[in-house]
């Protein structure tokens, strides 16, 4: 038994035999930390194969659940030598009057397989219940997507929320959707603009090093 | 006749259906189901052959997707409840389904018939930028493609802007942006003196209410005219969607069920795609009571369908429903390029000639993966419209188009994710006469007559 076999577990999207092996590589003393390195590079390996579609969409969330259950089992060792699993707390939805769906759930499966908690607000939400869910869950972030131009004000409409109610700088906001752009982003104040989802992680890491 | 009379069981079904979380649907119920059909009907994708000649795999692609629409049933969002219906019930609708329907108004009607696998009757041919564009272009880009000697059916480009306002979803800007949206289009019509020409329309329209003010005999979308209905990706509907379906019932226009079964995505790969497809075509019928349906499967990385695993999808999608069903379906073709690109005409080729052969009707053309502002013309559409004309009517058989299509392929392929974006309508149109630059002209012309010598004979 070792990491190698609980990497497996996690990409073939095992979740009950991956926190039954994590669990017992904890109990007979595995570095927590060496281990949370471990699933950081499945991780990755399992985002590069959805990227180029050798595995599909089902394949990438069993894995991310597979991890989400090992993280679980890792969190009470990892508090103890004081390394932190989540990298940080996103609230993502896709704003009021937009149906279009699918590049949110995808930039929210890649979050939450590369360590981000994600608290998916669906689709079509105004732009108040993306406050009051980041507010709830005590998020790092807030992402808004937007599929048309039509729909593309309502991503201004949660920042100048954020201003009125004097807790924009509370919350990074970052927006993607294929009608947005960089310039978009300048002109409502967003604080990241995201094209693909890809390099979304390490964007939002960068956001908030820095 | 539709399956219309149904609404009322459908529409409470999404009260009295099982009750089951939307985060469960998908992962747990849906794609699982998928999975287990595909092998249990052993369907398997063929990369060398984009074009398969399977009859046996096609009748158990239709078989698989029967199931699935039976065993997964249509998901409601708003009541969170699965709309279920009874293999008595799709037998019924398949029944009362004509094969065959009037569209369109007086001289400009066409009879609109169901197409079997390699027929030699040319597709019908619905020609549609499936973009938005400027205000300023709305009027002349529709002009172009009503100019299109093989348009059957047009449905015109989506409109940002009304009178110098942003359209917000589900606003007033949004009445008045669809209103604006199909009297250009019908001015089109009747200054080209195609009045009655077949409308699909209107794009503009996001909200159910956009839809419902532009139901009009004598302005708006008429009765001879046709609207979409969405579903949501995959298997998945609203209220807000429901909504249309019984007002275009209710009106008393066609309607058409608009789906992308997105490869990649809850369907998996090739196989799962198809069968989604096909299944898509059930609800489109049952619930929705659609008279045809318009499905643009498409790769979830590109954006686009005219590479192999998705062209297989719609070639076996193709058989499975002209070989099992009497049903009209549209392939809409996504293409990476964009407009005025050597690559964007063999894309268009390539999924036509894939298309026609398999017993589709054309719907071209989403260039630049449907994504770009003005970046899609008639030009594009009509080298589509060409080859599907032509293939049919040289009877071609799959195998040849397979072969065809294989050649074309070895030019674009390794092109998919990085293709030029080409031109917009105006570097490319001549707007106020709402024809092709003749540098464009000379391209679609080298392009045909490269595709000519791979043994398409068009028609003129
Ligand atoms: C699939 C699709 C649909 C499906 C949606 C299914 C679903 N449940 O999502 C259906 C058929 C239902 C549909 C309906 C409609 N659609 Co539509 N649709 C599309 C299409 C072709 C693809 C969108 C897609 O899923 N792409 C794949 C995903 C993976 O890409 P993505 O969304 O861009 O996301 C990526 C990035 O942008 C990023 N990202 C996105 N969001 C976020 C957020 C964050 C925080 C981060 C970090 C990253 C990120 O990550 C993703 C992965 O890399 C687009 C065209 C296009 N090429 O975008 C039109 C498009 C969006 N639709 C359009 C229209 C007009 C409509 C309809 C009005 C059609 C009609 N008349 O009925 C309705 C509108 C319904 C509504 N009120 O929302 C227009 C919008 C035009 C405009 N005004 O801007 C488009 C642009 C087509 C066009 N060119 O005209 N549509």
């Amino acid at each position: 038994m070792s990491l190698d076999e609980l990497s497996k577990l996690v990409e073939d999207g095992e979740t009950e035999d991956a926190r039954e092996l994590a669990g017992t590589l904890l109990k007979d003393g595995a570095d927590p930390l060496e281990m949370i390195a471990e699933m950081t590079r499945t991780m990755a390996r399992v985002g590069d194969l959805f990227s180029e579609l050798e595995i599909f969409l089902p394949e990438i969330m069993l894995a991310g659940e597979a991890l989400s259950g090992v993280v679980e089992v890792m969190t009470p060792y990892l508090d103890a030598v004081g390394g932190q699993a989540v990298k940080g707390k996103i609230v993502i939805g896709v704003v009021k009057g937009d149906l279009h769906e699918i590049g949110k759930n995808i930039a929210k499966l890649i979050l939450e397989t590369n360590g981000f908690e994600v608290k998916d607000l669906g689709y079509n939400v105004d732009p108040l219940t993306f406050i009051k869910e980041a507010e709830a869950m005590g998020a790092d972030f807030i992402g808004a997507s937007s599929l048309m131009t039509t729909t593309m004000p309502r991503q201004k409409e949660i920042i100048e929320i954020l201003e009125a109610k004097g807790i924009r700088d509370k919350y990074k906001v970052v927006i993607g959707g294929a009608p947005t752009s960089q310039m978009w982003a300048d002109k409502i104040g967003a604080d990241l603009y995201c094209q693909e989802a890809k390099s979304a992680p390490e964007l939002l890491m960068n956001l908030m090093a820095g | 006749m539709t399956t219309a009379y149904r609404h009322w069981e459908i529409l409470e079904r999404s009260q009295t259906g099982p009750f089951m979380d939307e985060d469960d649907f998908l992962p747990k119920h849906f794609t699982p189901t998928l999975k287990k059909l595909i092998k249990k009907y052993e369907i398997k994708y063929d990369p060398q052959n984009p074009c398969p000649t399977d009859d046996d795999m096609a009748d158990r692609v239709w078989q698989a997707a029967w199931d699935l629409f039976r065993e997964v049933g249509y998901y409601n969002t708003d009541s969170h409840r699965l709309i279920q219906v009874t293999d008595e019930e799709i037998r019924e609708a398949l029944y009362m389904a004509h094969d065959q329907y009037w569209v369109g108004e007086g001289k400009d009607a066409v009879l609109w018939k169901h197409r079997q696998v390699e027929d030699p009757a040319p597709p019908f041919c619905i020609m549609s930028p499936d973009i938005t564009c400027d205000e300023k272009y709305h009027q002349s880009i529709c002009m172009a493609y009503l100019k299109e000697p093989l348009l059957d059916g047009i449905c015109g480009p989506i409109l940002e802007e009304t009178f110098g306002h942003l359209i917000e979803s589900s606003g007033p800007t949004e009445i008045s942006g669809c209103i604006q949206h199909i009297y250009n289009q019908k001015m089109a019509a009747r200054l080209l003196g195609r009045p009655g020409t077949f409308m699909v329309a209107v794009g503009t329209a996001e909200h159910d209410s956009g839809q419902i003010a532009v139901s009009n005999d004598e302005w708006g979308v008429q009765k001879t005219d046709a609207r979409l209905v969405g579903s949501l990706t995959e298997f998945k509907t609203a209220d807000t969607l429901l909504n249309r379906s019984l007002h275009y019932a209710q009106y008393g226009c066609y309607t058409g069920n608009l789906t992308g079964a997105i490869y990649g995505g809850w369907c998996g790969g090739s196989e799962g795609t198809a069968v989604t497809t096909v299944a898509y075509s059930l609800i489109g019928l049952v619930i929705h009571g659609a008279i045809f349906n318009q499905h643009f499967p498409f790769h979830l990385n590109y954006g686009s369908n005219t590479t192999r695993e998705l062209l297989w999808a719609i070639a076996m999608a193709g058989q499975a429903l002209a070989r099992n069903s009497k049903l009209l379906q549209t392939s809409n073709g996504f293409a990476n390029a964009g407009p005025m690109t050597e690559m964007l005409f063999r894309e268009t080729a390539v999924h036509a000639m894939v298309s026609t052969v398999n017993g589709w009707h054309l719907w071209e053309m989403a260039s630049t993966r449907n994504k770009y502002k003005n970046r899609a013309t008639p030009l594009e559409a009509r080298i589509g419209m060409e080859v599907g004309h032509a293939v049919a009517r040289q009877g071609l058989s799959r195998a040849a188009v397979n072969d065809i299509a294989n050649r074309l392929l070895a030019t674009y392929e390794d092109d998919a994710a990085d293709a030029p974006i080409g031109s917009e309508y105006h570097e490319c149109y001549d707007v106020a006469k709402a024809v092709p630059t003749q540098e464009h002209y000379d391209m679609f012309r080298r392009v045909k007559d490269e595709i000519a010598e791979m043994g398409i004979e068009f028609p003129f």
